[in-house]
C-alpha cells in the first residue's frame, strides 16, 4: 500500500508511511502527520498492535471505527481529511483521528445578548451539532452532508426539522447546493453569494448567525440550517426583513421594553436612511419646514460654509465612513483611538474651520449611531448604502424625490424572494398540529 | 468598464449642477414680518416693509439682527419682486409668520391684500394677522429688548408658545381668508399699538365687514370677546358685591347661543357657563353665603355682554357668526336677506351662571 500511496501524493515530509511488526503480523500504516492526532493512533493503533493482548486483526474486524476501503480511489480523500489507512492482510482500514484546531468553546462576540446563551457556534462541525442537537432534542432534526469546493473539500451540513421543513424550499436548497461549482470555500459569507446568485444584490436575503439560540428558533420554524466546517457562522435561510431586524434579546425581555427597541430600531433605520437627504432637501428646498429658531440658526452656521448643501454632506459622510471603516479594520488596541481622533478633534475642526455647519454634524453623527442599532450586521451593512441613492435624489427633486425613492426602495423590497418565499412578509405562527404529517421525503 | 467610467463621471459632473429650485438656506433672506401700508402716493398706492432675519448662529436675548426694507408700489406682487432687486439673497416667505395691515389701509379696502396673500403659495396660512396703529412701517422698527432672534417677539405675542393674554385675540391667514368670503361670519384683527419703549402693546381687536374695519374695541371689550367668542380661560372678571370690589379668575367658560322667537320678537340666547376662583376679594369672605355674590356677579356680567353685543350689532358685523348659524338652521333661497332684515333689530338676552369654586386661600 506504501508504495502506492508515494506515488498518489507529491513529494511531502509530513506524510508518514510505516511497516509495524509484531509477534503475529506485519501491518503498514499511512497518514499526513500534522492532520492526526498522534495520541489517538498511539492509543488505538500503535499500542494494542504492539501489546497484543487481543488479537489485532479480530479488533479490526469488530470495531466499527476500523472501517473497511474497498475503492482506491477514496485513499488520498481519506488521508487528506485527517483518516490513518492500515493495511492488514492486504485488506485496507480506515480509522479517523483527525486532529480540528479550533477555539474551545467561543463566546458570543457579533451578536452578543445579556441574557440568552453565551455561546456561539464552534469552527467544530462536531461541536457546533453538539450545541445545536442539545438545544434542540427532536427525533425529527435531519442532518444532510454535501462536500463543496472541488479543491478546498469544505464538508457542509444542512440541518432541518423534517416536519416543519417547507419541501420546495428544501428541493431549491438541495439543488443549488450540489450545483454549486468552485474551487475555494471558507466563509459562510461565500456560500451565501452562492446560494443566493444574484451577484449584485442589495439586500441580504439569508440570514448569517453565530447564535446557536436564533438557530434552533428558525429550525423550529421550519427553516434550513447550513453549517460550514472551520466557519463559526450557520447560515439560515429562507430570511425576511424581519428577521434581520429581530435581536434575540427581544424574546427574552420585558414585553414594553422590547417593544420599544423594535420601535426604535425601525425608526432609527429610517433615519440612517433617509437623514442626509432630507437635511439637503429641507436646507435647499424647503427651509419653511423648519420651526424658525432652528432655520436661522442652520443658516446662521451654513454661512461660513462655501460648499453648496450636498457637497457637506459628501464631505461628512465620507469622513465617517472612513472612519467606520477604519476602525472595524484596525487592531483592536488602535481602532478606539482611530474613533476618538476622527470623531472628536475631526468633527469639532470641521466645524470651526467653516467646512460644514454644526447641524450637518448631529445629522452625520445620528446616522452611524442609527445604523449600530441593527441587530444583524450584514443587514446594516446593506443599510449603510441605501442613503447614497436617496442622496442624489434629492439634490434634484427635494423631499418628493425622497418620497418616491423610499417608495422605489419598498416596492424593491417587497419584489424580493429568498428561496421562493416574499422576503418582505411577516409569516403568521406555524400550528404544529397542521404540520404533523411528515412531508419531507429523505432521499 | 469603460462605459461605467463614463456614466460615473456624467454623474459626477451633473452632482455639480444643482436645480433651480436648489438654493440653500444661506442664501436666502427670511421674511419674518411684513407690514402693509397706504402710501400718501396716488399711483403708487402701496407702501411694503419687509423686515428681514438676518441670522446668526448664536441665539441669545438681544442678539437678533433685522434688515428693514420698504418700497412703494402700484401693487404688492410688483412690490415684493422690486424689493429682490435690492436685497442680495433670495427671498423666502416661508417663515413670515406676522402681517402687519396699515391702520390707514384696513380702514379703506383689505381685499387686494388678501387676495395676494392667499394666491402666493410661499406664505402660510397658519401666520397671523393684524392692525398695525399708526402705521406698520414704524411698529416693524421697533426692535424689542429681550428678543432672541428676529421676529421673535412678534412670533411669540401671538401663538400659545409664549403669553396668551386675555386682551390678544389672534387671528390666521386662512381663518381671515374664510371670515372674509363666508356669508355671516365677519372678520376681526388684533390691534398692535407701539408703547414709547421698545415693545408692543396688543390688548385691542378691529372688527372689520367684507371690506374695512367697522370697529374697535376697547380693552376690556377685547377680553369679554374673547370669553364669549373663544371660551377663553386664562381671564380675569370684574365685580362688585355690596360695594365691594371682587376680581374673579375663570378657571372654565362655556358659551352657546341659541336664535329663536321669544314673546314673538326675534332674540338671540347666549347662555355662559363659568367656574371660577377669586383672586381678589375682601377678608371673611369664606365664611360668608356665595349664592347672592353669584347672582350679583351674574347680572352684572350679563349687563356688560348685552352693551358689547348690543355695540357690534350697531356697527352692522358678526364676528361671532349669528347669521351663519341663522343660515344653517333656516332653509330657503332668502335665507339670507331674511337675516339681514332681522339682525339689526334683533334682541339679545344673556343667561350667566357663574360658580364660584374658591376663594383662592385654604381658609
Amino acid at each position: 500500500m506504501n508504495e502506492r500511496i508515494r506515488l498518489l501524493f507529491a513529494e511531502a515530509v509530513d506524510i508518514k508511511l510505516e511497516v509495524l511488526h509484531n509477534s503475529e503480523m506485519t501491518i503498514e500504516i499511512a497518514y499526513i502527520a500534522p492532520l492526526c492526532e498522534e495520541n489517538k493512533i498511539n492509543d488505538f493503533i500503535i499500542v494494542p498492535f504492539t501489546k497484543d493482548f487481543y488479537p489485532f486483526e479480530s479488533q479490526l474486524k469488530t470495531n466499527p471505527d476500523y472501517r473497511k476501503v474497498d475503492d482506491v480511489a477514496k485513499w488520498q480523500d481519506l488521508m487528506l481529511r485527517g483518516n490513518v489507512l492500515i493495511e492488514a492482510d492486504g485488506i485496507i482500514y480506515s480509522f479517523e483521528a483527525s486532529r480540528i484546531i479550533s477555539i474551545e468553546n467561543p463566546q458570543t462576540q457579533v451578536e452578543s445578548a445579556i441574557q440568552g446563551p453565551q455561546l456561539a457556534l464552534s469552527e467544530d462541525l462536531n461541536i457546533s451539532l453538539n450545541l445545536i442537537r442539545s438545544m434542540y432534542p427532536s427525533a425529527d432534526l435531519s442532518v444532510e452532508e454535501h462536500t463543496i469546493g472541488s479543491l478546498s473539500k469544505t464538508p457542509v451540513l444542512a440541518l432541518y426539522d423534517q416536519r416543519r421543513v417547507d419541501p420546495t424550499v428544501l428541493d431549491s436548497v438541495r439543488t443549488k447546493l450540489m450545483t454549486i461549482n468552485v474551487e475555494m470555500l471558507h466563509a459562510a459569507g461565500e456560500l451565501e453569494k452562492l446560494l443566493v446568485g444574484k451577484r449584485k444584490h442589495l439586500f441580504p436575503t439569508i440570514l448569517i448567525t453565530e447564535r446557536p439560540d436564533r438557530i434552533t428558533k428558525a429550525l423550529s420554524k421550519g427553516k434550513i440550517i447550513i453549517l460550514l466546517k472551520g466557519n463559526m457562522f450557520a447560515i439560515i435561510l429562507p430570511a425576511t426583513f424581519f428577521d434581520f431586524m429581530h435581536a434575540m434579546e427581544d424574546d427574552y425581555d420585558a414585553y414594553w421594553m422590547t417593544r420599544f427597541l423594535i420601535f426604535l430600531r425601525y425608526t432609527s433605520i429610517v433615519l440612517t436612511i433617509t437623514l442626509p437627504a432630507l437635511y439637503i432637501s429641507v436646507v435647499s428646498y424647503n427651509p419653511e419646514l423648519f420651526r424658525v429658531q432652528l432655520a436661522f440658526s442652520i443658516a446662521g452656521s451654513r454661512s461660513a460654509v462655501p460648499y453648496p448643501s450636498f457637497i457637506e454632506v459628501f464631505i461628512m459622510l465620507f469622513m465617517i465612513e472612513t472612519l467606520i471603516e477604519a476602525s472595524i479594520r484596525l487592531p483592536r488596541y488602535i481602532g478606539s483611538t482611530a474613533t476618538t481622533v476622527g470623531g472628536l478633534i475631526l468633527g469639532q475642526a470641521a466645524q470651526q474651520a467653516g467646512l460644514v455647519s454644526s447641524i450637518m454634524i448631529i445629522v452625520t453623527s445620528v446616522v452611524a449611531i442609527s445604523n449600530f442599532v441593527i441587530p444583524v450586521n450584514s443587514l446594516s451593512f446593506a443599510i449603510r448604502f441605501l442613503k447614497y441613492p436617496l442622496i442624489g435624489i434629492s439634490i434634484f427633486f427635494g423631499i418628493s424625490g425622497v418620497a418616491v425613492g423610499l417608495f422605489v426602495y419598498i416596492a424593491y423590497l417587497c419584489n424580493l424572494r429568498s428561496f421562493g418565499k416574499p422576503y418582505m412578509r411577516i409569516f403568521g405562527k406555524l400550528r404544529p398540529l397542521e404540520g404533523d404529517v411528515g412531508q419531507v421525503k429523505i432521499k | 468598464m469603460r462605459l461605467y467610467i463614463r456614466i460615473f463621471l456624467a454623474l459626477f459632473a451633473v452632482c455639480l449642477l444643482g436645480g433651480c429650485g436648489f438654493k440653500d438656506i444661506d442664501k436666502r433672506f427670511f421674511v419674518v414680518a411684513l407690514g402693509i401700508d397706504q402710501s400718501d402716493n396716488e399711483k403708487k398706492p402701496y407702501r411694503l416693509t419687509l423686515q428681514l432675519a438676518v441670522p446668526s448662529p448664536k441665539i441669545e436675548p438681544g442678539a437678533s439682527k433685522t434688515q428693514i426694507e420698504s418700497i412703494d408700489s402700484q401693487s404688492i406682487a410688483e412690490g415684493v419682486r422690486m424689493l429682490k432687486a435690492y436685497v442680495d439673497k433670495e427671498l423666502d416667505f416661508g417663515h413670515c409668520k406676522v402681517f402687519l395691515i396699515g391702520e390707514k389701509l384696513a380702514r379703506t379696502d383689505y381685499q387686494n391684500l388678501l387676495q395676494w396673500m392667499s394666491r402666493r403659495r410661499d406664505i402660510q396660512s397658519v401666520a397671523d394677522i393684524a392692525i398695525g396703529k399708526p402705521d406698520a412701517e414704524s411698529l416693524l422698527q421697533v426692535q424689542p429688548l429681550s428678543e432672541r432672534y428676529p421676529g421673535n417677539t412678534l412670533f411669540l405675542s401671538f401663538g400659545a408658545d409664549g403669553t396668551e393674554s386675555s386682551y390678544t385675540y389672534v387671528e390666521s391667514v386662512s381663518d381671515f381668508s374664510r371670515r372674509a368670503s363666508e356669508k355671516g361670519l365677519d372678520p376681526l384683527m388684533p390691534v398692535i399699538y407701539k408703547d414709547n419703549k421698545e415693545s408692543f402693546i396688543i390688548n385691542r381687536t378691529a372688527l372689520l365687514n367684507k371690506k374695512r374695519v367697522k370697529l374697535v374695541l376697547s380693552s376690556t371689550e377685547s377680553q369679554l370677546f374673547n370669553q364669549l367668542a373663544n371660551d377663553f380661560t386664562k381671564s380675569s372678571m370684574h365685580g362688585m358685591f355690596e360695594g365691594m370690589d371682587l376680581v374673579v379668575a375663570i378657571t372654565a367658560i362655556h358659551s352657546n347661543f341659541r336664535i329663536g322667537k321669544q314673546n314673538g320678537e326675534d332674540t338671540i340666547t347666549m347662555n355662559i357657563k363659568m367656574r371660577v376662583v377669586f383672586e381678589e376679594a375682601p377678608k371673611g369672605l369664606y365664611d360668608e353665603q356665595w349664592r347672592p355674590i353669584e347672582i350679583s356677579l351674574n347680572q352684572e356680567y350679563a349687563k356688560s355682554c348685552i352693551a358689547l353685543l348690543k355695540k357690534i350689532q350697531k356697527a352692522n358685523v358678526d364676528p361671532i357668526g349669528f347669521g351663519l348659524r341663522y343660515r344653517a338652521n333656516h332653509p330657503g333661497k332668502d335665507v339670507w336677506k331674511e337675516w339681514k332684515s332681522i339682525y339689526p333689530n334683533i334682541a339679545f338676552k344673556v343667561n350667566a351662571d357663574i360658580r364660584i369654586e374658591g376663594t383662592g386661600l385654604i381658609k
